[in-house]
């Protein structure tokens, strides 16, 4: 019953990111950034954020808002083809821990396009594993964050695991 | 809820009817589910297979423990179903398009005119306001009709248990979450949000406006919108649905639409059959005694030998 | 049995003994015999040795169903939540038990008087069919103990089952009171059977729409699983009607079955009006199973040309269904033909014995066999569901065999005055001359009604 964010939920992305390598703004781009701070069943983990950015070169594969090149994505283009940089751009930004709680789902505004915005975690997830898939980067979930012990009991993993019992009515599972 | 309250109308009727009083009205509207139903929009292909909607669902609903790890992916070596241990299991489907092959999360679909509720005698199901189709265990009987009635194949029985067996399967986490507006476990552990909770009703025009905005990456079909007059849950799919085990011959037509023939019959015969019988009956024996007139005559036949 | 009424054993068939006694209770429930005697023949009977050993078996799993649960005893499952008991138990037994009210029917309602002597064996076939059907039910039923809840605890008015569940427990109080007057007769309780001859005519009426319903109804379960059962074997519009109308020579076929098993093995307790009727009322019995056969196949047909099936039939499923109904309907229905007009009676009887295992067979295709067709794994029942099965199936016909050794179901039960009169006339009971050439076949007929059984059985 941890209602709110089994894990990754309260992600504390500090992602101060230039729009430009060359800090025009004046905003120093963070190189490690600690996410997964509130998750109970993984650890929190330092992104190397530093080196995402010599693999990708380009900010606008992970951010979108205008940061870097412009949007490129053609449901995107239809009304932001001439937007300008935004000023927020960090996930967390907009991305919310809780999109599915009674208040978030009340702010989802019917007009805008932006009704189907996937929450913080799941925003986070699909961005980097999608990545990780094409750039053939780690995919399994330790390969980013270490679970906890709570975690090994709720998947029934590790030193949880059940005892190999001999598996009796056989014939339930067909 | 018209359609059953006109079913039961029949049926009262019906009775009533063999007391004399006419049966009703013949109008079966077509239920389309609460307003205000909840579902859950599954997006087959944002799931990567982790199973921690297994695990959480094992946990908020205080399931034994698996028989294998929840990391373990063996399991998707062999389709699984959901069971008395698990209310819902993900399986993996191959396909032949050189694409990773997709997963699914199968579990309760909480149609808006349920099978397993139409089919009960004890009235043990109950479809909610908020779109949960839940199970009173203390009225259940055993005899496992929904399991039949069920087109997806959902509800488990617990065999095992000698002196309390009862029907296990996905309550949308009604009593712990849904009654309180919250998503349920599975949902909200969703590290991909492959899963979406909101309104039935939005939900439909969501998937529409995912395909619409992404044509390439789903088929145009949401399994769920119309299939057995429609479910809370949901499915958007890359392939075609019958390739990620979606059953797709099933139709449109709720489970009681194909009952619907044999239970309007039911008034006609009991009103019918009696006064037709007697009729006969008379018309049969016209030029005898009424009444008990053949054992007379019987009677006098044994009185003859 | 044979024996000692060919030793000069008096068989119960009125309430006096002999002219100044009455029959005792006790005595009437030894046949007659004394103590001894009675155990002696039944000892000596070699198909209560198989009984015996069948019981030796089954009970224990019986009992071991109630304390180690279902999975013990069963390999129904998720995907096969009716097994053996239903389908063989209850979606078999059922159509077989239409008797009741078809010969309840033909006798009370269309004035079928020479129908007479066999209506009680109907009756009776009715009941304890209808009966062991229930008990096949609180076997399979997950928490039997609960059987009443749809009528007291928690209604579901819009389920098929619901109306199967207050339609066969209607209509087993029904049978109940039609076959009850037999037993008030017996135990010599002349107000009860002046009682319910006086609503005869209101409890035959009130069984036709109990059976037209329920008998129905069972087809109609099926509905409720359309991409489950077969196409074959399902049809919207129709299932309900397939099973109500199968049921009719179901009925009829099983009774003339009954009676030829009877026949066979307790000639003696036939009194000399149904052995003269016997052949008649059989001829008459196959002719109304040919017309229900007939119609029958003309709606299987209907059905298949109704959503334009035909193709199904090439499939393996296909010739499965053919083998289904060239047994259970295409060659009783010949048979009959030619035996109805060249009074052949064996040929009868023995399509009839077609017609009661086409019907099992149908049964177990529509629940068990063809079921979850679409599913590539097949159910195939646990060993003690069959022990089960067979045991429970043998209580059955202990039962039946019980009752129809006691009860006036085989011949007519004499008044105190016609017993006075027929003693007067002939000291001598017709009974006990009839029976004397039947004696050396004694063993040997019992070994043949119980390899019959079996087959209905296995």
């Amino acid at each position: 019953m941890q209602t709110k964010g089994i894990w990754l939920a309260g992600v504390l992305v500090v992602l101060f990111l230039a729009a430009v390598p060359d800090t025009s703004r004046g905003i120093t781009v963070p190189d490690t950034v600690i996410l997964n701070t509130q998750s109970k069943l993984y650890e929190p983990f330092t992104f190397n954020h530093a080196k995402h950015i010599q693999l990708t070169k380009e900010c606008s594969n992970c951010h979108h808002h205008t940061t870097g090149t412009l949007v490129q994505d053609p449901n995107c283009v239809r009304c932001h083809r001439n937007s300008s940089e935004t000023q927020e751009v960090s996930c967390k930004g907009c991305h919310q821990t809780d999109s599915f709680s009674a208040t978030a789902m009340h702010e989802k505004d019917p007009k805008t396009y932006h009704k189907d915005k996937p929450s913080l975690k799941a925003a986070m997830h699909r961005n980097c594993l999608g990545c990780h898939e094409n750039m053939k980067g780690p995919m399994g979930c330790q390969d980013c964050h270490q679970r906890t012990k709570e975690g090994d009991a709720f998947y029934y993993s590790g030193a949880y695991a059940p005892k190999n019992k001999p598996s009796k009515g056989e014939h339930n599972g067909h | 809820m018209k359609r059953r309250d006109f079913l039961k109308g029949c049926l009262i009727g019906g009775a009533a009817a063999s007391l004399g009083a006419p049966s009703k009205s013949w109008a079966v509207g077509s239920f389309e589910g609460y307003p205000d139903a909840m579902g859950v929009l599954v997006d087959t292909t944002r799931c990567i297979g982790c199973r921690s909607c297994e695990a959480a669902c094992n946990k908020e609903q205080k399931l034994p423990e698996p028989d294998v790890p929840f990391d373990d992916t063996s399991v998707f070596e062999e389709k699984r179903r959901t069971t008395e241990k698990a209310y819902t299991v993900v399986n993996r489907y191959e396909t032949n398009d050189g694409q990773k092959p997709p997963y699914r999360k199968m579990q309760c679909n909480h149609c808006n005119e349920p099978g397993c509720l139409t089919s009960c005698f004890v009235n043990a199901y109950t479809k909610t306001k908020e779109g949960a189709v839940i199970y009173n265990g203390n009225v259940c009987v055993g005899c496992k009709t929904c399991m039949v009635a069920c087109p997806f194949n959902i509800p488990a029985y617990s065999y095992s248990s000698a002196f309390d067996p009862l029907i296990k399967k996905c309550i949308f986490c009604y009593h712990t979450r849904l009654k309180f507006g919250k998503p349920p476990a599975c949902v909200e552990i969703c590290p991909q949000e492959a899963l979406t909770f909101g309104l039935r009703s939005d939900l439909i025009k969501m998937g529409h406006e995912r395909i619409r905005e992404t044509p390439d990456r789903y088929i145009d079909h949401i399994y769920g919108e119309k299939e057995m007059g429609g479910t809370s849950w949901l499915y958007l799919s890359r392939v075609p649905d019958d390739q990620i085990g979606l059953d797709t011959t099933l139709g449109n037509e709720p489970v009681i639409s194909n009952v619907k023939d044999f239970l309007g019959m039911v008034p006609m015969v009991l009103t019918i059959w009696p006064a037709l019988f007697s009729g006969i009956h008379l018309l049969a024996t016209r030029n005898k005694d009424h009444g008990d007139e053949h054992h007379n005559h019987s009677e006098q036949e044994d009185g003859k030998k | 049995m044979k024996k000692l009424i060919a030793s000069g054993a008096i068989t119960v068939n009125s309430p006096q003994k002999s002219s100044d006694r009455k029959w005792t209770f006790m005595e009437k429930l030894f046949l007659g015999l004394t103590l001894p005697q009675y155990i002696g023949q039944a000892l000596r009977n070699p198909f209560n040795w198989i009984i015996a050993i069948i019981f030796a078996v089954g009970i224990p799993i019986i009992l071991g169903r109630f304390i180690f649960g279902l999975s013990w005893v069963t390999h129904s499952s998720n995907d096969y939540p009716w097994g053996l008991f239903l389908a063989f138990g209850l979606f078999g037994m059922v159509p077989l038990s239409s008797s009741g009210f078809l010969l309840g029917t033909a006798c009370e309602v269309f004035g079928r008087h020479d129908l007479e002597p066999i209506e009680r064996l109907g009756l009776l076939n009715g009941l304890l069919g209808y009966f062991f059907a229930v008990v096949f039910l609180l076997i399979d039923l997950g928490q039997p103990w609960r059987l009443p809840f749809p009528m007291v605890v928690s209604f579901g008015p819009a389920a098929v089952l619901f109306l199967v569940a207050w339609h066969v427990s209607t209509y087993l109080s029904v049978q109940i009171a039609e076959v009850s007057v037999s037993f008030f007769e017996w135990i010599g309780f002349p107000i009860g059977v002046r009682a319910i001859r006086k609503i005869t005519l209101g409890l035959t009426v009130s069984g036709i729409i109990l059976s037209t319903l329920h008998q129905g109804a069972l087809g109609a379960l099926f509905t409720y699983a359309p991409g489950k059962v077969h196409p074959l074997w399902y049809s919207s519009s129709f299932q309900w009607i397939h099973f109500f109308v199968s049921s009719i020579p179901g009925g009829l076929c099983m009774v003339i079955t009954v009676s030829t098993i009877a026949s066979k093995t307790m000639s003696w307790r036939f009194d000399q009006r149904f052995k003269d009727s016997l052949d008649r009322v059989t001829v008459s019995l196959a002719k109304g199973a040919s017309m229900g056969l007939a119609t029958y196949l003309t709606i299987k047909l209907m059905s298949i040309a109704h959503d334009n099936k035909w193709a199904y039939l090439t499939t393996g499923y296909g010739q499965w269904y053919l083998v289904e109904i060239m047994i259970g309907v295409i060659i009783p229905m010949t048979l009959f033909a030619y035996a109805i007009h060249h009074k052949k009676l064996p040929i009868i009887r023995f399509s009839a014995l077609l017609v009661v295992l086409g019907i099992f067979l149908n049964r177990l295709n529509t629940a068990l066999i063809t079921f979850n067709w679409k599913l590539s794994e097949r159910e195939i029942p646990h060993w003690r569901e069959v022990a089960i099965c067979v045991t429970v199936y043998t209580i059955y016909i202990v039962v039946y065999r019980f009752i129809l050794y006691r009860l006036p179901i085989f011949y007519q039960w004499k008044t105190q005055e016609q017993y006075a009169l027929a003693y007067a006339a002939k000291p001598e009971t017709t009974i006990l001359k009839d029976t004397e050439p039947a004696l050396v076949f004694a063993s040997k007929t019992e070994a043949k009604a119980f390899r019959n059984a079996e087959t209905i059985t296995s």
